[in-house]
């Protein structure tokens, strides 16, 4: 029993340490700071206690509002396509056997791509005057589509290059979790004759719901974080229109170094994130066929 | 030359330290007079310029000069969480025309004469308005009143009128010198699909749709403020000549412009330019470029002119130069180390091998020199011309808080988002909140009705 | 493999085949630009003679550092992702299987949760101080460090899910037969989560070489990673597509290699008896 408990420590303390020295520390600083604006004076910072008036500032900041409803907006619609194509992709390849392995392999290949380079990829690719997109449209004798510079299709395609590049892993993980799914499960179903959406509602989706909600709270929560590939696709423009909060956040925290007031968008932002993540998952679980 | 430099710069240097130092110093048999020393830059279309002339200045005197080369992106947080460290990593900062003042005023550059009273910026290196030196008394740019020398120009990041020369000769066109004029011109090529007048970045960025306008509205007598310099914070963003000048833009646009010019990049841009799609582009320059056949159509088609005039107002440019400096929190040695280097780089040899490494130098006397002359560097008489009417565009450490106003805002100008008009006194409101916070005395013009 | 698989029709794979044109075909468009030349690209042009000067270019140039960025990167990934799973799987087990105490459980994962919401770049400048008063910036461990702390929520996370997957009267019968704690985990778990273990691998690996902003901020020239080499092509005034894709092209063999190689993983089949 001793060594019982030993290792019942030994094997969460690493864990436990890593996050102790490495997040809290940090994000006590990241709290501190948003109660105070810095300033530099002769190389040194100094900090203006200013309460509230940070978080006060927030709700009349347009970038923030801009940024905050487009990232939900972005986050929900990109996030649900991947989800759902990712999950219907990983169900169709785990029924074929020939080609298995092929598929299995291109599906996942576009989360091998670095963001940055998405970004400026599909900016190519939806150039106004060269991009492949609009040389074919023109080949079909269609007008030139204005793809990055028409606010109101902005966002559509930046969620387009999204789903491309993160259904991959909505993918993967489906396909493991449906991998290490107890095979019988489909035989005895076959059996039975139930039919396969039966199947799919009451044996599968039950059976997959805790690998479905981790896959969803992390990709909504990598979603809310997208950065890199906006960063040289839009730039957050036309206007306001692709502004999402991850830039925000970082104009207003790193480019203009108000690190106090970039603190508390963070912060502000973690909280309606966990909000939605919260209210999503209950709703997911209540909807989820548990009984 | 050079050699005789180093050797007054090895005395110069020895004498700032002990004794026995310089005995050191003078007895060392290598060449390598010099502590190694690391400079901070960012990859540009320039850089392969500059690290060629850091490559020569090894050769020639033996030192060492570690290159940390960074995307853009991000370049700017590295610079300062280095010189807020105890000691930086960095010996020498280049910093950006939109930000430098950040650096000068939380007090991070040792001002170069405070290292060493003998440093001088040569005659012949342009101080691109004074940006060069610092005023700590009067918390200003300025190189007289107790301005010291802060920073060595590097790179002259200008806007540079581009146009197609192969077809202005076919029309027997002059170089306009006028709006007016550019826009006839403009409108004579324009032939949309196939060819715009004009191609203008209009995006909204860091400083992108903002450093694109200040040729129009500086030039109709407009600006963002008054006078930065005489601390005149009276925001003119909304003022008549702003306007103006903001139209001139506007009517580029519409007419005979890129159908998305609000979604328009420097690299598309560069891109119509390159292709054939565009009569005339303003940039920054980019020397040689146009004239790679692995990246342009149009091989030595085009040429290079200042930007131009309104009929009350000359033309101006804005700056988006680069400057080297040395921050505080490094040992004395390197702080010597980076002078030598400095004093090395504002040599004839030096700047003339850095054109010929294919950027733009920041010496008169290459601009103006024989080698304007000759075809590959056609490029330099323009430049040579801008330059003395080319302004600084924000003297405020918060001119990005102002920026990303003015990006927004004329962007949604420009896409149509908002009536110009309504985007100026939006703009002009919002950035006196800014400076009101920030403690300046900001007063605002009357609206624009 | 069984039978479900038997009758799969041609539609499925009209359909299957049809997204992976659609997956495949910018992924092509990449490797097909780093073959032209700028202009080439840039026009848009099909027909086009190939040059390897992009490749030459990235691989020789003087500015580029690119075969540096691609050990260091390698270092870093690999080293993070061991850590990052073993500290995970550790974690997970520990938390599902030996009989923690609820709070414990909603704690550390909550927290991680909230952490992960973070922006990491947020949390650099912090690092950035934290790890210079120690000595450890511009450093393989360092970076290492950041990238397994950044992905160990999402590790944690997924390796619950998979671990509470285990029966606990098979972990249970193997500590009556008197298995110490590692050994279960080694003979008896582990086998059973391979297919977590691959995927959580995969995606921390992924995440890791392709992280930009915290490598930027903790490294220098000698330990850049990949993604820093591959920015610099995005410089202040033009992007130089063709360096870009080429770097690109080359930065996804080592993931690809992981993919084929995991995926054997992935399968199941091979502890379904222990399942049974």
């Amino acid at each position: 029993m001793k060594s019982d408990t030993f290792w019942r420590y030994a094997t969460l303390a690493p864990a436990v340490i890593l996050f102790v020295l490495l997040t809290i520390l940090p994000l006590f600083n990241l709290a501190a700071l948003s109660f105070h604006n810095v300033e530099w004076i002769n190389r040194e910072a100094v900090w203006e206690w200013v309460g509230l008036r940070n978080y006060a500032k927030l709700p009349n900041d347009t970038l923030f509002n801009a940024g905050i409803l487009n990232t939900i907006l972005f986050a929900v619609v990109a996030v649900a396509f991947q989800m759902v194509l990712g999950f219907w992709l990983a169900l169709m390849t785990t029924r074929v056997t020939r080609l298995r392995v092929f598929y299995r392999t291109v599906f996942i290949l576009p989360i091998l791509v670095p963001g940055i380079v998405i970004g400026a990829i599909w900016k190519l690719m939806y150039s106004y005057d060269f991009g492949i997109i609009n040389q074919v449209i023109l080949w079909f004798g269609g007008n030139p589509v204005d793809w990055l510079g028409n606010p109101d299709l902005a966002l559509m395609s930046v969620i387009i290059v999204d789903v491309w590049h993160w259904t991959p892993f909505c993918f993967l993980l489906m396909l493991a979790s449906l991998e290490s799914l107890p095979q019988d499960i489909f035989e005895a179903a076959e059996i039975d004759g139930a039919r396969r959406w039966q199947v799919l509602r009451y044996i599968i989706l039950p059976l997959m719901m805790p690998a479905i909600i981790v896959t969803f709270i992390f990709r909504m929560i990598l979603a809310f974080k997208v950065f890199d590939e906006i960063y040289l696709l839009t730039g957050g423009g036309p206007g306001t229109s692709t502004e999402v909060i991850s830039f925000t956040i970082y104009r207003r925290f790193f480019t203009e170094d108000q690190s106090g007031y970039g603190s508390a968008m963070s912060l502000a932002t973690i909280a309606v994130i966990a909000t939605m993540i919260i209210l999503a998952s209950r709703f997911a679980t209540r909807k989820g066929p548990e009984q | 030359m050079i050699k005789r430099h180093l050797l007054g710069e090895r005395l110069r240097f020895a004498g700032l330290l002990a004794g026995t130092a310089m005995a050191a110093a003078l007895a060392a048999p290598s060449l390598a007079a010099e502590a190694p020393i690391t400079i901070v830059i960012n990859q540009s279309p320039w850089f392969p310029g500059f690290q060629s002339v850091v490559e020569l200045y090894e050769e020639t005197t033996g030192n060492t000069v570690d290159l940390d080369v960074n995307p853009f992106a991000g370049s700017l947080e590295k610079q300062r969480t280095a010189v807020r460290t105890d000691e930086s990593p960095f010996d020498l900062l280049i910093m950006n025309a939109g930000f430098f003042v950040e650096f000068y005023k939380g007090g991070f550059m040792d001002p170069l004469t405070d290292i060493d009273p003998e440093f001088k910026l040569s005659d012949d290196i342009y101080d691109f308005d004074e940006s060069v030196c610092w005023d700590a008394t009067a918390q200003t740019v300025s190189c007289g009143g107790d301005g010291k020398l802060t920073a060595v120009p590097v790179n002259p990041n200008i806007l540079i009128l581009h146009y197609r020369a192969d077809l202005y000769e076919e029309k027997g066109l002059e170089v306009p010198k006028t709006w007016e004029e550019l826009y006839a011109n403009a409108e004579m090529f324009n032939n949309q699909p196939k060819m715009y007048g004009i191609s203008q970045r209009g995006q909204r960025g860091a400083f992108d749709v903002t450093f694109d306008v200040f040729p129009y509205i500086w030039s109709h007598g407009g600006g963002i403020f008054k006078d930065q310099k005489a601390g005149d914070f009276t925001i003119t963003i909304n003022s008549p000549q702003t306007l103006a000048g903001m139209e001139t833009y506007i009517k580029l646009a519409t007419d005979v412009g890129h159908p998305s010019t609000a979604g328009q990049t420097q690299t598309n841009v560069i891109q119509n330019m390159a292709t054939g799609k565009a009569a005339h582009i303003m940039s920054v320059l980019a020397p040689g470029l146009f004239d790679d056949p692995n990246q342009s159509a149009v091989v030595g088609k085009v040429n290079y002119a200042a930007t131009p005039a309104s009929k009350d107002f000359p033309g101006a440019t804005p700056l988006g130069h680069w400057l080297a400096g040395v921050p505080k929190n490094v040992p004395d040695e390197r702080k010597a180390s980076a002078l030598a280097f400095l004093t090395w780089f504002q040599t004839p040899e030096a700047q003339e091998a850095y054109a010929r490494a294919g950027s733009a130098p920041v010496s008169r006397a290459v601009l103006e020199g024989p080698m304007s002359e000759t075809e590959e560097f056609r490029w330099m008489k323009a430049m040579a011309e801008s330059i003395p009417t080319a302004g600084l565009t924000f003297l405020i450490p918060e001119a990005s808080q102002v920026l990303a106003v003015t990006e927004l805002r004329l962007n949604e100008a420009i896409g149509g988002q908002l009536e110009l008009k309504d985007a100026l006194n939006t703009a002009a409101k919002e950035i006196a909140a800014i400076m009101t916070e920030a403690g300046y005395d900001a007063p605002m013009l009357d609206e624009l009705k | 493999m069984t039978d479900h698989g038997r009758s799969a029709p041609l539609a499925r794979h009209a359909v299957l085949f049809g997204f992976a044109l659609i997956v495949l075909f910018p992924f092509l468009w990449i490797v097909m630009a780093s073959f032209k030349t700028q202009i080439a690209l840039l026009m848009g042009q099909w027909k086009f003679s190939p040059t390897l000067y992009s490749y030459d270019a990235v691989l020789n140039g003087k500015t580029s550092d690119f075969v540096t960025n691609f050990k260091n990167s390698s270092i870093i990934a690999i080293t993070s992702t061991t850590i990052v799973l073993t500290v995970a799987t550790l974690a997970a087990f520990s938390l599902y299987r030996l009989r923690w105490a609820d709070w414990v459980l909603r704690i550390l994962l909550a927290w991680s949760v909230i952490f992960h919401m973070v922006p990491p770049i947020t949390l650099a400048g912090a690092w950035y101080t934290m790890f210079r008063s120690i000595g450890l910036d511009n450093t393989y461990a360092g970076i290492i460090l950041a990238h397994t702390t950044i992905n160990l929520p999402m590790a944690l996370w997924m390796m619950g899910v998979f671990i509470k997957d285990v029966p606990k009267e098979l972990v249970e019968a193997a500590q009556i037969d008197g298995a110490k704690t590692p050994r279960v985990l080694w003979n008896v778990v582990v086998p059973i989560v391979r297919p977590g273990l691959a995927a959580t691998g995969i995606l921390c690996f992924i995440f890791s070489w392709n992280e930009f902003p915290v490598a930027l901020t903790l490294s220098q020239r000698a330990t850049a990673t990949v993604p820093l080499g591959i920015g610099k092509y995005a410089q202040e005034n033009t992007i130089a597509f063709t360096e870009m894709a080429a770097a690109s092209t080359l930065s996804i063999v080592p993931a690809f290699i992981l993919l084929i190689v995991a995926q054997r993983f992935i399968v199941r089949g091979l502890t379904s008896g222990a399942v049974k």
